[in-house]
């Protein structure tokens, strides 16, 4: 393109940004799709023991998608517009579920709900069955949820009052302004909630594991194929229908949403206040919210009441012994905490760059780019971390440091999130916006970082918040890269959950989960301080 | 004619199947006003955003005091523009606002400062630096939109119907501003906007567009009295265009017959017209007199008519008056001195005031 | 594999003696067990650093894949370096031995580790047929039976872990008459309905043994298991994703009881006293493996640990650990744990078993209708 030829940094950041992509996405994620072979992929599909799974895995995906986007907007819709109080309660709680280290907290559902749940059988004397395709559903929606919350709120709190306004006055009510202007304006924030959201869905391997007994999903077949079989070709050609499944959705997504517009940051400034929504209707959020947040601190209290008696539930001494697993495994905290926060912020701002690249770009092939970033999110974490193990574990590359390397695979693992709500949030931002800083004789690149940049605080926070979460909670993108001294929090609790050690194993997972929540509050507060909008958080 | 600062050749550009700017030519001279004029979808924005670099043209040339500068990136243009938005970067402060340009250039932090205190009072903004911009009216909001462009000194100021989301007032007020402040400056103003009231009184310059192409150019006066064709003659205000027929055509005069009347008047520009071709008078309201019916027209042509009804617009009393079928348009000046005619009436044509359009 | 009906017994079940000479001990004797442990010419196999047959001294590092629980790895190591000093060890801890198993796969082309241990030898056979593993004949291994280490000393087996079965007590006694299954035939019981959970042989280990056990005690008549694990289907309330995790789901109260891993359980146990083991007669098994990972930058050390792992020390230890049963006879097995004379083995073809996974997964799914 005429365009980039005339800016060569921009050019250079293309190809930047081509490079890692093509390097840390595209080149180990071809390693694990040629590993079964022409060979491998006929006996596969042969076999059949594929064909459940795949459809289960729909199911689950068109289930938990539609309930976890629904009550994300909910929560977001409660968060943006509404003048329930405790907000920064339930901006923290909104991310909670996110935090969600392997095993444990899925394992907290089950003591709670299970057939002899402390509350199913302990308080209403019922035994469900929760194992299975009800469980999960259930579990799935609590636990992305915050997806879809984070990525609409920062749409919707970005989005101009003035047309609500306008409609208000135009004699519209509020459900019908609702229905007519802020829905429609959210689409992009709902378009790429839906897409992530389905996407983890299809991916999420924790969940299932515990929750889904007999309903096998493809990551839990594909991972039972790695570690109950040692079966790497048949898992890698599992991965390979999830990576198709993901194709598929993207070309829908492009289908539904291509050329609108929904620019809602014109250049002329405004300070007119959101309509306010009835009294009754905040009420009604604050009580939804609340009982959510009530669920969702069961839970995790749960973990924390664990944490401190001798054997949960059997058990119910109290002791501080459990703790002394997080000091002698504090090396796997550090790193955890070191490779988290390398990551999100590497990854949230790679994120806003190829956003902007992709979404002000005209040049060919930026559909590509396009898809490849979001590609990472349909990849289980452990194919991932195959496709980096393969890819580089080579001689010639032994001096590149295992930290280096995880942090790496978080980057782009995560990536997926940041970049939809950086794309979100451009989309949102009219382009004059860009033109006014290019006329005045920003290149393409200074008028990104000068003018666009502090308007996507709110798409940075959700890229910077998803990728350190995500990191701190992965198990199986770091079971095939780290080494003594790289090991992490997941690995360790990993090890004391299968040692039985239900005790160590939530402290572990209190401390892990503690840790992130401090980091994600510094940040918050350091973030609030520099003006930049939060926009998921802003209410 | 001054030289020609801005300059386009044969320029086009197509989006997807649609052509928006279709083999467009036109120059503009060194410190005019120049307008690109036309209704919505004309390519005039699109023109305007040729020019500042936004949009790549697919044909045709475009230079700037004799450079060509198709192949400079925009920022690099010297082409600062106002847009109808304002497009105010809504996390700076005015003072920020203003003073992006020359943080771009790396002035020194005192020129700064004092430049944007500076241009901030020249555009009668003093003291409001450390606001935001949404505590700016609509009408400052723009004088900052016009202070940040101006204040990096550009070769050429590109504004993009600047005025479109103002009152009528203020619409009005900026309007003489702008024309003061690019005198005062000379600078060139390359200036788009759909509204040819504004393009008439600021200009000394237009291009009238419509599908793409340049329909017209000049002085405001030649697009106003003397349009080329009937679309142009209608957009750029109220006109009479009544049908008639060449009865002979002699060098500078020609006579024209229309309905069951003749009248000698003066000859379009361009190739000779030949007896018997269609042709449209074009009079301009407010060139047409109105009288009490009956009487003698003296140099004038009376056309004895009906008052269909009329309009009382403040500055003027606007009459539709029917003759021999057809519907006229006549503005009377000072109506409060004159009085209200109604019933029948005779129609005031002066031959030298009627334009022929082919 | 040939099998040789005996009258009395079901030929697919190994009975004690079958047992011992499995472990290559014809009768328990101590002169036997001696002779068995001193491979190499050691007088006795109770002197851990003498049956180290190096002739100069191993030293430096050594990195281990360990696929042991995390309780037990420090104290191995630990009790390693005590027998061995000058040999440091990096220990990579991943309770996951498919895990590990695909990490040196994907590692082959620049492997990061000397050594592998732990895991059944499911997941160190097909590294030896792949050449990623480095032969290694251990002296200390002459005496362990053939079907128990790999013929050209890619793998070298070191425990036994049992297929046993989970029940909660408080539940079992109320619900089920309290009476733990002596087969596994008494799981069909319609008392049980609803109370089992199995792990998923579709995506556990685990599981799928307990399917192939099915099987061969059937006599690899495959219709006749599939006709047992649908009657079962018919008492199994779930089939959990991962098998500790059925194991903690009893030991909750959640279910009644499990087939599942006897050491495993008997770990549980060790914190949840109201949960018990039972093994049922014919059960599966599987051999807990060590192997050389080739490519390994200090064979002589890693040769010293093989040869440490098969120890009566480290065996002794292993079980103190683990509750797995040691491959040495001379090792008793942990408080609470069956000892060989409890428990029959079915005739376990491993690489049947693997061979046939995917088809048998595909007949079991549409025998219970999954």
């Amino acid at each position: 393109m005429r365009s980039l030829r005339r800016e060569p940094l921009l050019m250079l950041a293309l190809i930047g940004v081509f490079g890692l992509v093509a390097a840390f996405i595209v080149y180990p994620q071809v390693q694990v799709v040629l590993t079964p072979g022409a060979a491998g992929y006929a006996a596969f599909i042969e076999g059949g023991t594929w064909t459940r799974p795949l459809l289960n895995s729909l199911e689950l995906m068109v289930l938990s998608t539609t309930t976890a986007v629904l009550l994300g907007f909910v929560y977001a819709y409660a968060m943006v517009y509404s003048d329930m109080p405790w907000k920064p309660f339930f901006r923290l709680v909104g991310i909670l579920p996110l935090l969600s280290p392997p095993f444990v907290v899925a394992a907290s559902y089950l003591l709670l709900f299970g057939p002899r749940g402390i509350v199913t059988y302990g308080i209403f004397g019922q035994s469900p069955n929760i194992l299975g395709l009800t469980g999960i559903w259930a579990v799935q929606t609590i636990a992305f949820f915050p997806f879809a919350y984070q990525l609409i709120a920062d749409v919707l709190s970005r989005s101009d009052p003035r047309l609500e306004q306008a409609a208000r006055n135009l004699g519209a009510g509020p459900w019908s302004v609702f229905r007519s202007v802020t829905l429609p304006l959210s689409r992009p924030g709902l378009g790429a909630a839906i897409l992530t959201t389905a996407i983890y869905v299809l991916e999420d391997f924790g969940n299932p594991a515990l929750i889904g007994g007999i309903f096998t999903v493809l990551p839990t077949q594909a991972y039972g194929l790695i570690s109950g079989f040692g079966d790497l070709t048949g898992a890698a050609a599992v991965s390979t229908i999830l990576l198709l499944l993901a194709l598929v959705l993207y070309l829908v997504k492009i289908r539904l949403d291509g050329g609108r517009s929904f620019v809602t940051i014109s250049g002329r400034a405004s300070s007119m206040p959101r309509p306010p929504v009835p009294p009754a209707l905040s009420r009604w959020c604050f009580t939804a919210c609340l009982l959510l947040a009530g669920l969702i601190l069961l839970v995790y209290g749960t973990l924390v009441v664990s944490a401190l008696t001798a054997a949960f539930p059997t058990n119910l001494r109290f002791t501080g012994d459990n703790f002394a697993y997080v000091g002698a495994h504090s090396l796997s905290l550090r790193n955890t905490l070191v490779f988290g926060g390398a990551a999100a912020v590497i990854s949230a701002l790679f994120a806003l760059v190829a956003g902007f690249l992709v979404e002000r770009g005209t040049w060919p092939g930026r559909r590509l780019l396009d898809f490849l970033l979001i590609l990472p999110a349909a990849v289980p974490g452990i194919f991932f971390g195959i496709g980096y193990a393969t890819a580089f574990n080579q001689v010639w590359l032994d001096w590149l440091d295992r930290g280096a390397l995880i942090t790496l695979s978080m980057i782009f693992w995560n990536v997926p999130v940041g970049y939809q709500a950086a794309v979100a949030g451009l989309r949102q931002i009219d382009r004059t916006m860009d033109e006014a800083a290019t006329s005045l004789g920003a290149s393409s690149l200074r008028g990104f970082r000068d003018v666009l940049f502090p308007m996507l605080g709110g798409s940075l926070r959700v890229g910077f918040v998803t990728t350190f979460v995500r990191a701190v909670t992965t198990l199986s993108v770091v079971i095939f890269l780290f080494t003594p001294p790289t090991t992490v929090a997941t690995i360790t609790i990993f090890q004391l959950v299968n040692d039985f050690n239900w005790g160590g194993a939530t402290a572990f997972t209190v401390a892990d989960v503690a840790m992130a929540i401090v980091v994600l509050a510094v940040v918050g507060f350091i973030g609030g301080r520099r003006g930049l909008a939060l926009g998921g958080a802003r209410g | 004619m001054a030289e020609a600062h801005l300059r386009l050749e044969g320029v086009t550009k197509r989006f997807g199947g649609v052509t928006a700017v279709d083999d467009i030519s036109f120059e503009v001279p060194r410190g005019s006003f120049a307008t690109l004029l036309g209704p919505s979808g004309c390519g005039k924005t699109t023109t305007l955003r040729m020019i500042a670099g936004f949009y790549d043209p697919d044909a045709g040339d475009i230079s700037l005091s004799g450079r060509r500068i198709n192949d400079l990136p925009a920022h690099r243009r010297g082409t600062a523009m106002v847009f109808q938005d304002y497009a105010l970067f809504p996390h700076m402060t005015v003072g920020d606002n203003v003073g992006y340009g020359l943080r771009l250039a790396r002035r020194p932090k005192s020129e700064i400062e004092r430049r944007v205190k500076e241009t901030l009072a020249f555009v009668g903004l003093a003291g409001l630096g450390e606001r935001w911009p949404n505590q700016l009216s609509g009408g400052q909001q723009q004088r900052v939109a016009v202070a940040r462009a101006l204040i990096v000194e550009p070769e050429i100021l590109l504004l993009d119907e600047p005025l479109s989301n103002l009152d009528a007032k203020l619409r009005e007020q900026l309007r003489w501003e702008l024309r003061a402040l690019q005198q005062r400056l000379g600078m060139t103003f390359v200036y788009v906007t759909h509204d040819q009231v504004e393009a008439l009184s600021l200009s000394d310059w237009i291009a009238v567009m419509n599908a793409g192409k340049v329909e017209q150019a000049g002085v405001p006066w030649e697009i106003y009295y003397h349009p080329r064709t009937a679309f142009l003659a209608d957009f750029v205000g109220a006109v009479n265009l009544m049908p008639a027929a060449v009865v002979a055509s002699t060098g500078a005069d020609v006579e024209v017959r229309f309905g069951k009347r003749h009248a000698s008047v003066r000859a379009p520009e361009g190739a000779p017209l030949s007896a018997g071709q269609e042709v449209r008078l074009c009079v301009r309201p407010e060139s047409l007199g109105i009288g009490p019916g009956g009487g003698d027209g003296g140099g004038a042509l009376r056309l004895p008519g009906t008052v269909a009804r009329r309009a009382f617009l403040g500055d003027l009393m606007r009459y539709w008056v029917i003759v021999d079928g057809r519907e006229w348009i006549v503005d009377q000046p000072d109506p409060g001195a004159a009085p209200e005619f109604e019933g029948d009436v005779a129609l005031i044509l002066r031959p030298e005031r009627v334009h022929l359009i082919r | 594999m040939v099998r040789e009906p005996r009258t009395g017994r079901s030929a697919t079940e190994i009975d004690r003696r079958t047992f011992l000479r499995l472990l290559g001990v014809a009768a328990a004797t101590p002169a036997v067990i001696a002779a068995c442990g001193g491979g190499a010419g050691a007088p006795t196999a109770v002197s851990s650093a003498s049956a180290t047959t190096a002739a100069a001294k191993p030293t430096g590092r050594i990195s281990v894949y360990s696929a042991l629980n995390e309780s037990t790895n420090n104290a191995f190591v630990g009790a390693f370096k005590n027998a061995t000093p000058g040999v440091e060890v990096d220990l990579l801890p991943l309770a996951a031995a498919g895990e590990l198993q695909t990490r040196i796969r994907t590692e082959k082309n620049s492997p990061k580790a000397d050594l592998f241990i732990g895991g059944s030898s499911e997941f160190h056979d097909p590294l030896g047929k792949e050449g990623l593993l480095e032969p290694y004949q251990s002296p200390n291994a002459s005496a362990i039976a053939a079907e128990a280490k790999e013929p050209a000393g890619n793998w070298t087996g070191w425990y036994f872990g049992v297929f046993g079965f989970v029940s909660n007590t408080d539940r079992l006694n109320k619900e089920v008459g309290g009476a733990k299954p002596a087969t596994w035939d008494d799981l069909l019981d319609p008392k049980w309905k609803q109370k089992l959970i199995l792990p998923d042989p579709v995506k556990t280990g685990g599981g799928y043994i307990f399917l192939a056990t099915q099987v061969f005690r059937f006599d690899r008549d495959e219709d006749k298991a599939m006709d047992f694990m649908k009657k079962i289907h018919a008492n199994i309330a779930q089939y959990p994703g991962t098998a500790p995790q059925a194991i903690s789901l009893v030991s909750q109260g959640q279910f009644v009881g499990s087939p599942n891993w006897s050491h495993d359980i008997l770990t549980e146990k060790a914190k949840n006293p109201g949960i018990d083991l039972a093994v049922p007669k014919s059960t599966g098994f599987e051999v807990g493996a060590v192997s050389i990972i080739k490519g390994s930058k200090n064979l002589p050390a890693a040769k010293a640990f093989v040869d440490w792992v098969l120890t009566k020390e480290a065996g002794e230890l292993n079980v103190k650990l683990s509750n797995r049963l040691s491959v040495r006879k001379d090792v008793p097995p942990a408080p609470g744990a069956p000892t060989l004379e409890q428990v029959t083995l079915v005739k376990y073809d491993r690489q049947w078993a693997t061979d046939n996974k995917d088809r048998l997964l595909k007949k079991w799914q549409q025998a219970v209708g999954l």
